[in-house]
């Protein structure tokens, strides 16, 4: 705001390189050379690698979750070696005094690729006879969920519907792309400055990819300038860096720049969708069947994200069957990574698409067919066919409140005019109802490391484990701490993204900060009142405003830690389970039947995120989700032409929405406390990208119906973005599949 | 290509001399040999909107910009707000609309608003003409409504502007 923040791009450090990549230009192909010797003669260039160059020092990238048993037949080095498998797959690293010399460097070196045929489609991919590795399929993993669905049930069921989708690629562009800065000390130890997620986990995986003491390795996240779950990983590009600091001896950074970003940091969403949906004659619904190829890029190193969607499949409803397989298939594009919502938006799609396709076949309102099949909060703990644990939620108050906030009745009945008249432009409304799961479901990360310590001038220190890339830590925790310890917020201060200051941490990614992070604070804070108390001698003396109170005297906090030469601390790791908010999202829209264009004329979003510790900070993640949904229903996406090659290269072809696509935005809340904390948050963050974009697309279909009754299958129709094209081509009848 | 040249700019009111390439862009002139940091590149091809700067007083993107077209010109960084020690009006609304989360977009957005509304605030007054104004620059958290209340403080009708004097530095 002033210009006085620390990107890892504004730091100053004597002496100083910078790094630039070579990248691949061809899709997939034989790698047969990459010369650097004429970048290694350019003026101010210090060093220029190609894996050949790099020998025995080539690193390469740990996979998100170590997989058991021997060499991952899939791996990533940190420069390619022999095949190359993506555009804009790091093929040399080039060092030099600034960024113009070490691009100079990169453009001198000579690259020799004999091209293969590229994969761009994760079915085609699945199926075809080229493998991107030698000896293994396309096919990286086959996840199931629930179990097979009998035949018997499809039969009998009054209905079945049936819908195909695609989630195209998004890059989630931060504004601050990748960043890091590795400054090796004389001593011996190693300081790495970068735009991250997840100190402790890059801390640890610089160490072991490296050969690195992590003992030695500080890793500081500076200020961050957005990272949306694409700066969680553990990148070639920081292997290359990190690795050639220590190499050298000297300090050196890369700053990516945008088209960087575009092809050679990470994608989120890309899955091809099939849903088959089962009702009986009064819309209760029976069977569910999600398949999914997941289209993971070029190296399979968090096909995590997939198995999002299979285990969340029924999402909302009741359902006594539901079945989801998942394919993670491996293909000639960016690799794939968690983008905000990471799996969740791909599952709510697939069902609230088809939800109203059900609606549709069975001439019913589609709010009243979801009202009919929301699990009830009655039904909590609920435990799903798919193997997941609920917790707690109120899908029905959230749906209700939603529709009297849009003044659903009002909107139906325009609907109607409109279609009477003829002459005016379509309307539509979209619902969604959705949960998300926020925290993590695996016990060695559902928790977080926290610390609360007082200084004998009453100062208070909080430190935990999580990593704001925007999300406002630095005003929520301190609020938090001050208000559980009854003092003013100016007296807490946070440490976070230290992995010196902070002795563990799991970071900040799937809306985990609050829920586990804060709920972690929350309880080192409650712990330091308890030892405040022990302090005094006087365990059961009442707490109040900072201070130990008895019948007979007072201590304040700074009193207590200033008696004793031991510091006045508490902490520990806190077990949070994961959780889920959840909410229902509405659109309405028109739209110009002869241009294409979408006019969003309301949406609304009610959401459940628990107890929100700070309501204003919980909106602003929610509007900016929201804005990320509305680019993801109508503009984003990273289209590849059948050479594999990406079609957008800058910010002119890749669509952000600008304040100029903002529609008229309505917010409000229902607040089903977390059942597992006593802090009571879920996580919020992600709900925008969740609900906006199924809530506009359903939305669009309306608008441009009514189809012909009973129709039972959405096959070949509108897919995501909803551009002019697209809705176009589907407002005159023609097949619109890409 | 690689000869340097030197150049006088005036940034804030204060002479750098700098010896540079001509090819260097403003934006890295002014991050790495002015040392101020306050503008951000967030797409180096003159979309986003982050690196604006106000060049003899017009909004530019300093990504788009060669140091050398610089030189005798009177340019005016974020830096240049706060030289005082004390926030620009817009700056303390744009913190207290929200109108901020990671931070990095900010200061383009801050000098984009600055040279545009001192130079005709009536552009608060039309919500069209503000928001093809706040739509040359991109912002990914905010979803911008706390970034257009802040300019509506400010400069709208009720704003602080008045109140304040002039927004001038």
């Amino acid at each position: 705001m002033t210009g006085a923040g620390n990107y890892v791009g504004d730091l100053k450090v004597a002496g100083c390189l910078d790094a630039a990549f070579v990248r691949s230009t061809v899709a997939h192909g034989r790698l047969l050379a990459v010369d650097t010797s004429a970048a290694a003669e350019v003026d101010g260039v210090v060093g220029a690698w190609s894996a050949a160059d790099l020998g025995d020092d080539l690193a390469f990238v740990p996979p998100f979750f170590p997989s058991a048993g021997g060499e991952d037949p899939r791996r990533c080095a940190a420069l390619a070696v022999d095949r190359v498998r993506y555009v804009g797959e790091p093929l040399a690293v080039i060092v030099g005094t600034d960024r113009y010399v070490a691009e100079d460097g990169a453009d001198a070196v000579r690259v020799d690729i004999d091209p293969l045929p590229a994969l761009v489609d994760p079915g085609e991919a699945a199926a075809s006879s080229t493998w991107l590795f030698d000896g293994v399929d396309n096919v990286a993993t086959e996840m199931e969920f629930g179990t097979p669905i009998d035949d018997e049930v499809w039969q009998r069921a009054a209905v079945v519907v049936e819908g195909a989708y695609r989630q195209p690629r998004l890059a989630p562009t931060p504004m601050e792309p990748r960043a890091i800065l590795a400054v090796p000390q004389p001593d011996g130890q190693l300081t790495v400055w970068v735009s991250h997620q997840a100190p402790h986990r890059l801390r640890r995986d610089l160490a072991s990819a490296l050969g690195l003491d992590a003992e030695r390795i500080r890793v500081r996240v500076a200020d961050s300038g957005g990272a949306f779950g694409t700066k969680s990983g553990t990148f070639a590009e920081y292997l290359s860096v990190v690795g050639l600091a220590v190499k050298l001896g000297r300090p050196v950074r890369w700053l990516e720049d945008r088209a960087e970003t575009l092809s050679g940091s990470t994608h989120g969403r890309g899955q091809n969708q099939r849903v088959r949906l089962a009702a009986d004659e009064n819309g209760r619904m029976l069977a569910l069947a999600l398949e999914v190829d997941a289209d993971v890029g070029a190296y399979p190193n968090t096909g995590f994200v997939a198995a999002e969607t299979g285990q969340a499949a029924a999402g909302v409803y009741l359902t006594p069957n539901v079945h989801a397989r998942i394919r993670v298939v491996v293909t000639n594009t960016t690799p794939t990574a968690p983008y905000r919502g990471a799996g969740r938006p791909e599952q709510v799609y697939a069902v609230e698409r088809t939800v109203d396709l059900l609606a549709r076949r069975l001439g019913m309102d589609p709010a009243e067919l979801r009202r009919r099949n929301f699990i009830p909060p009655e039904a909590f703990p609920y435990h799903s066919p798919t193997g997941r644990v609920f917790d707690s939620g109120q899908y029905e108050l959230a749906l209700d409140k939603a529709l009297e906030l849009v003044d659903y009745t009002h909107w139906r009945e325009e609907q109607q005019r409109r279609r009477r008249s003829g002459s005016e432009r379509p309307l539509g409304i979209g619902l969604c109802s959705f949960t998300e799961r926020s925290g993590l479901e695996q016990a060695p990360m559902a928790n977080e490391w926290a610390s609360v310590d007082v200084a004998p001038d009453g100062s208070v220190t909080a430190r935990v484990g999580t990593c704001s890339t925007g999300q406002s830590h630095e005003t929520v925790f301190p609020e938090l701490v001050a208000r559980t310890l009854g003092i003013p917020p100016g007296r807490v201060s946070l440490i976070e993204g230290d992995t010196d200051e902070t002795a563990q941490g799991i970071g900040t990614f799937g809306s985990r900060s609050m829920q586990v992070g804060g709920a972690a604070l929350h309880r080192a804070a409650l712990e330091l009142i308890e030892e405040a108390r022990r302090r005094a001698g006087e365990p059961d003396a009442r707490y109040a405003d900072g201070t130990v109170i008895t019948g007979q005297r007072s201590w304040t906090l700074a009193e207590l830690a200033a008696a004793s030469p031991e510091p006045l601390r508490a902490g520990g790791v806190y077990d949070t389970p994961a959780a889920f908010p959840f909410g229902t999202y509405v659109a309405v829209v028109e739209v110009d039947r002869e241009l294409g264009n979408v006019r969003v004329l309301r949406l609304v979003a009610v959401d459940d995120c628990g107890v929100a510790v700070d309501p204003e900070i919980v909106e602003d993640q929610t509007r900016g989700g929201i804005v990320q949904g509305l680019g993801q229903a109508l503009y984003e996406v990273m289209p590849y032409d059948d050479q594999g090659v990406p079609q957008a290269d800058g910010l002119l072809g890749y669509l952000l929405p600008t304040i100029g696509e903002l529609p008229p935005i309505s917010l409000d809340t229902t607040v089903t406390p977390n059942p597992n904390t006593a802090l009571g948050a879920k996580g919020a963050g992600e709900a925008g990208c969740i609900g906006t974009p199924p809530a506009i697309v359903n939305a669009v279909i309306d608008a441009l119906g009514p189809q012909p009754a009973g129709t039972a299958t959405d096959i070949g129709g509108m897919q995501l973005p909803l551009t002019p094209e697209t809705c176009w081509l589907a407002a005159a009848g023609q097949e619109v599949a890409r | 290509m690689t000869g340097r040249i030197p150049v006088r700019l005036t940034v804030n009111e204060t002479p750098y001399d700098v010896t540079v390439e001509p090819r260097r862009l403003l934006a890295d002139v002014l991050r790495e040999d002015c040392d101020l940091t306050g503008t951000k590149l967030g797409c180096e091809h003159g979309v986003c909107g982050s690196c604006t700067v106000l060049v003899d007083g017009e909004g530019v993107r300093s990504c788009l910009m060669f140091a050398v077209q610089c030189a005798g010109r009177d340019i005016r960084t974020v830096e240049g707000l706060t030289a005082d020690g004390e926030l620009h009006a817009f700056q303390e609304a744009i913190s207290a609309e929200h109108g901020l989360q990671c931070g990095f977009c900010t200061a383009g957005f801050v000098m984009l608003v600055v040279g545009a509304l001192q130079e005709d605030p009536t552009i608060a007054e039309d919500p069209e003409r503000l928001d093809g104004l706040l739509a040359s620059n991109l912002c990914r958290c905010t979803g911008y409504e706390g970034i257009r209340r802040a300019v509506l403080r400010v400069y709208g009708k009720d704003g602080t502007r008045q109140e304040n004097g002039t927004a001038e530095d």
